[in-house]
C-alpha cells in the first residue's frame, strides 16, 4: 500500500475477532483482525493481493511478518497464522478476542495473479508456510475467479496430521470436483488415508504435467530446496515455478536494508518470486 | 553564479544565518571533528580532519529516534516529523554526494519515509571542497571528486585568504546575496585548484569490471582470505556515509518504538527466529558489505554505493583497508559461476 504522505512505520488500528489453535500440539494459532476503522479496510482490501504479508505490532514486544492466510472475500477481517517462536510471536499467542492488534500492510507483491490467468496452477506447501497459498486456494475457490485459471492441484505436507492447518476447509476440499487434493504426512500414522512421505518424494510421485501449468511452492527452505529441483525434473521452466522467500525483517518497506537478497528486498521486491529470477540472484538465504 | 567570501568575514555571516537556520558546522569535540550546532563564541575546526568522523548522515537519520509513541491501553502514534530550518557548513563533497544516493531509499515512490523527507526539506547544504584531499579518501576512483556537486546547495573553494563561491541552487543563492561577485582571474585560480586537487590523487583500484569479479565470485575463497582479521566490531559501517541500515526495537519503559543504526557486519542483523542465519560468520558478512557497496548499488541506482570518503580505511581498529581487498578482487577469475 503506497503510503501517500502516512508514515510507512505507523501501524492500522486492528483488534482481535477470532483467536484459535490451528495445531493439536497449540504451536499454530490462527487470528482475524478487524479493523477499527471502516475506511482502513476499504484501502486494505483495494490494495490486496494474495501472497502479500502484513507485519503485526504487540505494542511493546514488537513486530512480526506474516503471511495473509485469507482472501478478500471472506469479509472484512484478515487471518494470520502465528508459529511461536520468540517474543512478538508468543505475545500474539496471548491475544484474546478484543484485544488491540496493530498492523502494517499489506506489503510485498504477491502472486502474480493476472499472469497465471489461463494456466493449471499446481500449489504445493509445507507447514505453516502454507498460510499465504491457503489464502490464494481460497481466492481462487470465489465463483468470479474459478473460471479465470485452468486445472488446480494442491499439495500440501506436514510432520504430523495434528499440524496440518486449516483442516475443516482442506477436508471439504477433497469433495469438490474442481480440484485435486494431496496431503502428506513425514510418517505413518493410524487412520491417515492420504501419502506418506516428504513434500519433494509426494511431488515426484503426483507428476503433476507443467503442460500450460504454474507451480508454487511454499515451505520451510529444506523442503523448498529439493522440491524445485524436482518440478524442474518433471519439465517445469524456471519461469514457471514461483517461491515465496522470507528473511528477517523490520522495516518491510525496503530501507532498513535487512531483507536484501543481492539487489533485491525481499519485502518490497517479494516475497514472491520465480526460480528464473531467483537463479540471477546470489545464493544469500 | 561565482561570489567571493572573504575569511574574515566568515563569521559574520555564519551569524547572521543563525538568525534563520539551526547552523551545524564541524567543531571539535573530545578529539574528534563534530557536525554541530554554532553556539555563541564557537570554534570551527576545519584544520584538523577533512570529513568528521561520523558522517553527517546522523543529521538526518539519527543513531536512534523514536518512530512511535505508546498511548494508554495499547494505542500509539507517530512522532511528528521536525521541520526547523537547518544549514549545514562545511560538508565535504563525498559526504554530500552519499546523501543523494540515500535520498533513493528514503524518498523512493512508494514508500517515502517522513522524518527523513522532513530533514532533507529543511536544510541547507554549504559544501567545502578539499584542495588538499585526504590520504584515505579516494573519491577520484569511484566517480566522485574534492569538488563534487552532488548534494549541495553551494560550495566553496579555498584560496587562501578568500573563499571562492559557487552557488549551485536556489537555496544557495539566497544564502550569499550579500557578496560580491568573483572575477574571472578568481574563477581561473578555483578551478586550477579543483583540478590539481583531483588530479593529486592516485587512483586505488580500477572499478571497470569489478562488479563482475564480485558477482561471478560470489562462493570463491577470497571473502575468507579477506575477512580473515575482521573482528566483526561494525565500525566501517556504522560511520559509512552510504551506510543506512536500522533496527526497530519496542522500548517498553520509555513507551516508545525506536529505530536504531543497525550493520550486516553483526550476526543478530540477519538472525532468523528459527535459528537460520543466511550469513552466519564474518566471511559472508563482509561479502555482503563489499558487494552491497561495489554491485548491488549498481543494480539498483547504477552507481558504486561507496564515495571514498575513506573512513572505513582510517578508522577499522585492525586495518582493513577496502581499497586493497578491491585491487584482490580484481584478480580473482572471471566467469566463475557463483554455486
Ligand atoms: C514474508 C514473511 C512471511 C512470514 N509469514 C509467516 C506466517 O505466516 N506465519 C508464521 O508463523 N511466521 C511467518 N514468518 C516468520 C515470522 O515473521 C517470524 O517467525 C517472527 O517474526 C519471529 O518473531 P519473534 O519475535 O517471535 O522471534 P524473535 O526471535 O524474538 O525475533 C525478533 C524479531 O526479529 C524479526 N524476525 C525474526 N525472525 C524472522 C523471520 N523469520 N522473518 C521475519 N522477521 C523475523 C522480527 O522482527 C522479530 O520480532 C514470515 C516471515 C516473512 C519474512
Ligand atoms: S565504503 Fe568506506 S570509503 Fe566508501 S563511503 Fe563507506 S566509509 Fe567511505
Ligand atoms: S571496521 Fe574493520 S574490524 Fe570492524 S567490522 Fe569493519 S572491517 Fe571488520
Ligand atoms: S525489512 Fe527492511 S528492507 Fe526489507
Amino acid at each position: 500500500m503506497p503510503n501517500e504522505g502516512r508514515s510507512p512505520y505507523l501501524p492500522i488500528p486492528m483488534h482481535v475477532l477470532h483467536a484459535y489453535y490451528e495445531s493439536t500440539d497449540n504451536s499454530l494459532k490462527t487470528l482475524e483482525l478487524s479493523f477499527d476503522d471502516p475506511q482502513d479496510a476499504r484501502e486494505f482490501f483495494a490494495a490486496f493481493n494474495p501472497g502479500q504479508f502484513c507485519l503485526l505490532s504487540v505494542i511493546g514486544k514488537g513486530e512480526s511478518a506474516l503471511g495473509v492466510a485469507s482472501a478478500a472475500w471472506e469479509g472484512d477481517f484478515v487471518r494470520f497464522t502465528a508459529q511461536k517462536l520468540g517474543s512478538v510471536t508468543t505475545a500474539l499467542h496471548a491475544l484474546k478476542p478484543g484485544d488491540p492488534v496493530g498492523m502494517r500492510g499489506p506489503l510485498g507483491n504477491g502472486f502474480p495473479l493476472a499472469e497465471w490467468k489461463g494456466k493449471n496452477l499446481v500449489i504445493i506447501g509445507g507447514g505453516c508456510a502454507f498460510s499465504t497459498l491457503y489464502a490464494l486456494t481460497k481466492h481462487l475457490h470465489h465463483p468470479s475467479h474459478r473460471g479465470d485459471y485452468g486445472k488446480l492441484t494442491v499439495i500440501y505436507g506436514t510432520r504430523t496430521s495434528g499440524l496440518c492447518m486449516y483442516k475443516q476447509d482442506i477436508a471439504a476440499w477433497h469433495q469438490r470436483d474442481d480440484m485435486e487434493v494431496h496431503q502428506a504426512i513425514d510418517v505413518p500414522e493410524q487412520n491417515w488415508l492420504h501419502h506418506v512421505g516428504y513434500v519433494p518424494d509426494v511431488v515426484k510421485e503426483v507428476r503433476p504435467s507443467p503442460v500450460n501449468s504454474v507451480a508454487v511452492v511454499c515451505g520451510p527452505p529444506i523442503m523448498t530446496k529439493f522440491t524445485l529441483p524436482a518440478l524442474v525434473e518433471l519439465g517445469f521452466a524456471p519461469e514457471t515455478i514461483f517461491t515465496s522467500l522470507e528473511k528477517r525483517m523490520k522495516c518491510g518497506v525496503g530501507k532498513c536494508g535487512r531483507c536484501n537478497l543481492g539487489p533485491k528486498y525481499i519485502c518490497k521486491d517479494g516475497p514472491v518470486f520465480s526460480l528464473a529470477e531467483l537463479n540471477a540472484l546470489p545464493a544469500d538465504l | 553564479m561565482n561570489l567571493i567570501l572573504k575569511k574574515d568575514h566568515l563569521n559574520h555571516l555564519l551569524n547572521a544565518w543563525r538568525q534563520e537556520y539551526e547552523v551545524y558546522a564541524p567543531q571539535s569535540l573530545q578529539n574528534f571533528t563534530h557536525f554541530l550546532p554554532l553556539q555563541d563564541g564557537f570554534e570551527l575546526a576545519f584544520d584538523k580532519a577533512h570529513n568528521t568522523r561520523i558522517p553527517p548522515k546522523a543529521l538526518f537519520l539519527p543513531t536512534s529516534e523514536a518512530l512511535l509513541k505508546f498511548t494508554r491501553f495499547g494505542g500509539y502514534e507517530e512522532v511528528p516529523s521536525e521541520t526547523a530550518p537547518r544549514l549545514i557548513f562545511g560538508i565535504r563533497p563525498c559526504d554530500a554526494h552519499a546523501m543523494t544516493m540515500l535520498d533513493t531509499v528514503f524518498e523512493q515512490e512508494r514508500y517515502t519515509d517522513p522524518l527523513w523527507k522532513a530533514r532533507r526539506e529543511a536544510t541547507v547544504v554549504v559544501g567545502l571542497g578539499c584542495h588538499e584531499p585526504c590520504q584515505t579518501g579516494f573519491c577520484t576512483t569511484v566517480g566522485s571528486g574534492p569538488f563534487n556537486h552532488a548534494g549541495l546547495d553551494a560550495i566553496l573553494t579555498d584560496l587562501g585568504e578568500i573563499f571562492l563561491v559557487e552557488t549551485l541552487t536556489e537555496k544557495g543563492e539566497h544564502l550569499f546575496t550579500q557578496l560580491e561577485t568573483a572575477s574571472e582571474d578568481q574563477s581561473m585560480h578555483a578551478s586550477e585548484v579543483q583540478q590539481a586537487a583531483a588530479a593529486s590523487m592516485p587512483i586505488a583500484f580500477e572499478t571497470e569490471g569489478l562488479k563482475q569479479k564480485l558477482d561471478q565470485n560470489f562462493a570463491s575463497p577470497y571473502w575468507e582470505e579477506v575477512s580473515r582479521s575482521c573482528l566483526g566490531c561494525g565500525v566501517c559501517t556504522f560511520l559509512c556515509p552510504t551506510c543506512f541500515c536500522f533496527d526497530i526495537v519496542d522500548e517498553a519503559q520509555r513507551g516508545e518504538r525506536v529505530r536504531n543504526w543497525d550493520t550486516c557486519m553483526f550476526r543478530t542483523y540477519s538472525l532468523e527466529a528459527s535459528g537460520h542465519n543466511p550469513r552466519p560468520s564474518r566471511v559472508e558478512r563482509t561479502r555482503q558489505r563489499l558487494s552491497h557497496k561495489y554491485s548491488y548499488w549498481l543494480d539498483q541506482i547504477n552507481q558504486i554505493g561507496c564515495t571514498g570518503c575513506g573512513r572505513c580505511v582510517r578508522y577499522c581498529p585492525v586495518g582493513l583497508d577496502i581499497r586493497a581487498m578491491l585491487r584482490k578482487a580484481h584478480q580473482l577469475p572471471s566467469e566463475v559461476l557463483h554455486a
